[in-house]
C-alpha cells in the first residue's frame, strides 16, 4: 500500500478518535453547566419556600 | 460546588500531551520498516486508548471489590463512571482497530484471539450497563454490578495476554517483557500519546463523578421542595 493510500486511513482513524474524545467532552461539560444551573435554581427555590414558611410562621 | 467540578489542569495537561504524542509520531518518528508501512502511525494512540480502557476496566474492579466491603455506594459511582468510560475507549479501540486492520492487512475483522477476546470484553460490559438498567433497588443494582464487575474483569487479563500466549494471530505483539521493540523516536511519541490518554481518563472519571453528585444534589432538593 502507497503512503497515500495509508494516509487515507491514519487520517480517517484519528478524524474518529479526535471527534469522539472531543463530543464526549463537550456534552459532558455542557451535563455538569446544566447541572450546576439546576441546583442553583433549586437551592434558590428551598430557600425561598423556606423563607415564606418562617415568615408565615412569625406571623 | 468547586469541588465538583474537574480541574480543568487536567484536561489542559492530557491536552498538551496527546497534540504533542501526535506531532512527535507525524513528525519525529520514522515511518515503520515493517510490512504496516506507514498505517503504523495509527499505533500511536490506538494502543494508549487501549490500555487506558483497560485501566478504566481495572479501577471498575477494584471499585466492586471496595463497594462489596464497604457497602458505599461512592465506590458503585466510581465503578459505574469508569465502565462507562471503559466502553468508550473501546468502541474507539474497535473502529481505529478495524482500519488499522483494512490498511495493513486488507481485512476489516478477522476471529483472533485478541480482536475476539476484546470484542467480548465489550459485550461482558454492554451486559454490566443492562444489568443496572434493569434492577430499581440502588443497594440491590450495587451489589449485583459490582459482583458482575468482579467476574466481567475476567475477560480483560485474558485480551491483554491473548496475543502473548496465542501469537498465531494477526495482531502484533509491541511491548513484551524483553523490551518494546519500538526505536527511541518512536517510544518517545508512544509514552507522551499513553500519558495524554492516562491524564484524559482521570479528567473524565472526576467530571463524571461531578455529574453523578450533582444529579443526587438535583434529586435531593426535588425531593424537598416537593417536586
Amino acid at each position: 500500500m502507497s503512503i497515500e493510500e495509508a494516509a487515507k486511513f491514519v487520517a480517517a482513524a484519528y478524524a474518529v478518535i479526535l471527534a469522539v474524545l472531543v463530543l464526549y467532552y463537550f456534552i459532558s461539560a455542557r451535563r455538569v453547566n446544566t447541572l450546576r444551573r439546576d441546583v442553583q435554581l433549586l437551592e434558590q427555590e428551598v430557600q425561598r419556600r423556606q423563607a415564606g414558611a418562617g415568615e408565615a410562621g412569625g406571623e | 460546588m468547586k469541588q465538583l467540578v474537574s480541574a480543568p489542569a487536567l484536561f489542559v495537561g492530557a491536552g498538551i500531551c496527546l497534540v504533542g504524542g501526535l506531532l512527535l509520531a507525524f513528525l519525529y518518528a520514522p515511518v515503520d520498516a515493517s510490512s504496516m508501512g506507514f498505517s503504523q502511525k495509527i499505533f500511536y494512540y490506538h494502543v494508549p486508548i487501549a490500555e487506558t480502557a483497560l485501566v478504566a476496566f481495572g479501577i471498575a474492579f477494584v471499585a466492586a471489590i471496595a463497594y462489596l466491603r464497604t457497602q458505599n455506594l461512592k465506590w458503585d459511582r466510581l465503578g459505574v463512571v469508569c465502565v462507562r468510560l471503559g466502553l468508550l475507549f473501546s468502541l474507539l479501540v474497535m473502529i481505529t482497530g478495524m482500519i488499522w486492520g483494512k490498511a495493513a492487512w486488507d481485512v476489516w475483522w478477522a476471529w483472533e484471539p485478541r480482536l475476539t477476546t476484546f470484542l467480548l470484553v465489550c459485550f461482558l460490559y454492554i451486559a454490566y450497563l443492562v444489568l443496572r438498567s434493569v434492577v430499581e433497588e440502588e443497594q440491590r443494582r450495587a451489589t449485583y454490578a459490582a459482583v458482575f464487575a468482579i467476574i466481567a474483569f475476567i475477560d480483560v487479563p485474558i485480551t491483554f495476554f491473548a496475543t502473548r500466549f496465542l501469537p498465531e494471530g494477526l495482531h502484533p505483539v509491541v511491548i513484551t517483557a524483553g523490551g518494546t521493540g519500538m526505536e527511541g523516536s518512536m517510544l518517545v511519541g508512544f509514552l507522551i500519546s499513553m500519558l495524554g490518554m492516562t491524564l484524559l481518563l482521570v479528567a473524565l472519571i472526576r467530571r463524571d463523578l461531578a455529574v453523578e453528585d450533582l444529579k443526587d444534589r438535583v434529586a435531593d432538593l426535588k425531593h424537598s421542595i416537593g417536586g
